[in-house]
């Protein structure tokens, strides 16, 4: 028994160690332009968000044991059941819904309530058992790109696609396709306010370019005989190739004008400050003040040329060819 | 092709590298050893111009790393300690990669991908992506990366580590094929007997400071034994509670 215990205080404090995914909400572009300025509308997108944290929140503890050690220790059967009906209770995501049921009830304990925190706890667990995409698989089917710079692009874009920013971008531009196909008329107003949104939802990736490349990447970037900018440049072509399907249904120059924005204004904090990420997380952002920047330079070019001139997209090229020359010097 | 004179490297008060002379020639296969901490991957950090020299020259493949890093990529090729691979493209992307980058044209690159990954026996696994490898398919993807510019100087850190008997021997063959067409190979490893098998001559480091620079066949005795005398003695402690006699 004292062994069982033993582990589940250690899982304990392996999952608070790991608590990553709702920490990196904090410094997410998405979350704070939906805190701060969509108040109430912000539910809508919230819940998409709650969707899409599902998957990696609900994830079984006893998963963080690594496969070839758990066989290998010492426990009885008895001891094994215990952690296996008890490991599951460190995950705040089983209370949250175990309390969200209670509470949807109207807090009265009954028969079928507790049929239903039984159902929600048995999907959850079963979420749980799905494989982290992590081998092969359909989203790792990048396409080519021309040039020498091709498989760094291929990887920057399976990068983004492993990130949890990239998903609610999607649901958001799949959102509101379904809504242009099939609802009333929408006003000119609301299709530039999502296009910030989906740019403003992938942007926070661009303050951390290379938060996903691990240390391994790092030192190979350093040897190879390549310069800066050109680092830079397979960076922000696979972040463009990502975004820019996600913007057809909406306003597709004027994000793309705020797409090269939110790329120029994270180029600073990508090199000045590298943040490490980790995958199947909201992206954390640099500094507090780097969000409000990029988030400003967004709104203004996706404004500029969506109600006002188109000439605002060139201008907005001429920032980010200035802004991958100036940081692809650091590198 | 590997010359450095007074080469030296601080960090604070600490001087990890103290006065490195050494010269390595064309065709030469260098076994740079030392205990961990000793100095050996500053100083191939420092030849390949990843760090700058507190003081001291070098000239590696007949550019100075410190002010031509970049033309001095393109003439090596690197195995570094963590491998540098990207989790995210596969074995054979990486070699591809290598390839673009190195300006090799695409079939050509095609072909020696296909033949390194033969060679190394890393055909089954070519599609396969860094992060699901064990970490000798790991090690060779990193080691073909090296080989497939056919750079003119191999820096390669710990690269029997890990890796199969077989396989061991096979990049043991590919080096020695290299270094008799000019090729200088500049290797760490910790594995003394298949050093003393590969190696041409050996540098041995301690703290910092050269203790021994000759050809392998100068040694007074065998490379372990040396290595034992100059470097670090080893002392085995006996743990008083293993066994089963014992509670």
């Amino acid at each position: 028994m004292a062994r069982a215990v033993t582990l589940l205080r250690a899982l304990a404090t392996a999952y608070k160690r790991d608590w990553t995914a709702l920490q990196s909400l904090a410094g997410n572009n998405f979350f704070l332009l939906t805190a701060l300025l969509l108040q109430r509308a912000g539910v809508f997108v919230y819940l998409i968000a709650g969707l899409v944290m599902l998957f990696p929140l609900s994830t079984d503890p006893l998963r963080k044991i690594p496969p070839s050690r758990l066989p290998l220790w010492p426990l009885s059967r008895r001891e094994w059941w215990l952690l296996r009906i008890a490991s599951p209770w460190i995950n705040p995501m089983t209370w949250g819904i175990a309390a969200l049921a209670i509470w949807g009830a109207g807090r009265t304990l009954t028969f079928q309530l507790w049929a239903m925190i039984a159902g929600l706890f048995l999907a959850a667990f079963l979420i749980s058992s799905l494989p982290l995409p992590r081998g092969g698989g359909f989203f790792r089917r990048v396409p080519n790109f021309p040039g020498p710079l091709n498989q760094l692009m291929r990887k920057n874009l399976r990068e983004i696609l492993a990130t949890l920013d990239f998903y609610c971008a999607l649901i958001l531009s799949a959102a509101m396709l379904a809504f242009r196909i099939f609802g009333p008329p929408m006003p000119r107003e609301a299709l530039m306010a999502m296009t910030v949104l989906v740019v403003g939802a992938l942007s926070s990736y661009a303050q951390c370019l290379f938060g996903l490349d691990g240390d391994g990447g790092l030192s190979r970037y350093r040897l190879l005989p390549v310069r800066g900018w050109q680092l830079l440049l397979a960076k922000d072509i696979a972040f463009l190739a990502a975004l820019i399907p996600l913007l057809l249904p909406l306003a597709p120059i004027a994000g793309l004008g705020g797409a090269l924005m939110a790329l120029a204004v994270g180029h600073a904090p990508t090199v000045g400050r590298p943040q490490e990420q980790s995958r199947w997380r909201f992206t954390t952002g640099g500094a507090l003040g780097n969000g409000i920047t990029q988030m400003i330079a967004i709104a203004m070019t996706v404004s500029g040329i969506f109600s006002t001139s188109l000439w605002f997209l060139p201008l907005a090229v001429v920032v980010w060819i200035g802004s991958v020359w100036w940081y692809g010097r650091a590198l | 092709m590997i010359s450095c004179r007074n080469l030296t490297r601080r960090f604070g008060d600490f001087t990890a590298v103290n006065n490195l002379t050494l010269e390595v020639g064309a065709g030469a296969i260098c076994a740079f050893l030392g205990p961990n901490g000793a100095g050996k991957s500053t100083t191939v950090k420092m030849l390949t111009g990843l760090l700058p020299a507190t003081s001291g020259e070098a000239s590696v493949a007949g550019l100075n790393p410190a002010s031509n890093a970049l033309e001095l990529k393109r003439r090596i090729g690197v195995l570094p300690e963590d491998l540098g691979l990207f989790d995210d493209l596969t074995v054979e992307e990486h070699l591809l990669l290598t390839g673009d980058i190195y300006g090799v044209p695409r079939a050509e690159t095609h072909a020696r991908t296909t033949q390194l990954l033969h060679a190394l026996s890393l055909e089954h696994g070519r599609r396969t992506f860094a992060a699901a490898c064990s970490h000798g398919m790991r090690k060779k993807t990193a080691f073909a990366m090296a080989l497939l510019p056919n750079p003119r100087v191999l820096f390669l850190d710990e690269p029997f580590e890990a890796v199969d008997p077989v396989t061991a021997k096979i990049m043991r063959e590919l080096l020695q094929s290299v270094a008799r067409h000019g090729v200088t190979v500049f290797l760490t490893s910790h594995i003394l007997s298949m050093v003393e098998r590969i190696a041409t001559q050996i540098v041995m480091i301690r703290k910092g400071q050269m203790v021994w620079n000759s050809s392998v066949t100068e040694l007074p005795q065998s490379l372990e034994d040396h290595y034992f005398d100059l470097v670090e003695t080893p002392v085995v402690e006996e743990l008083e509670w293993l066994g089963p006699s014992r509670s």
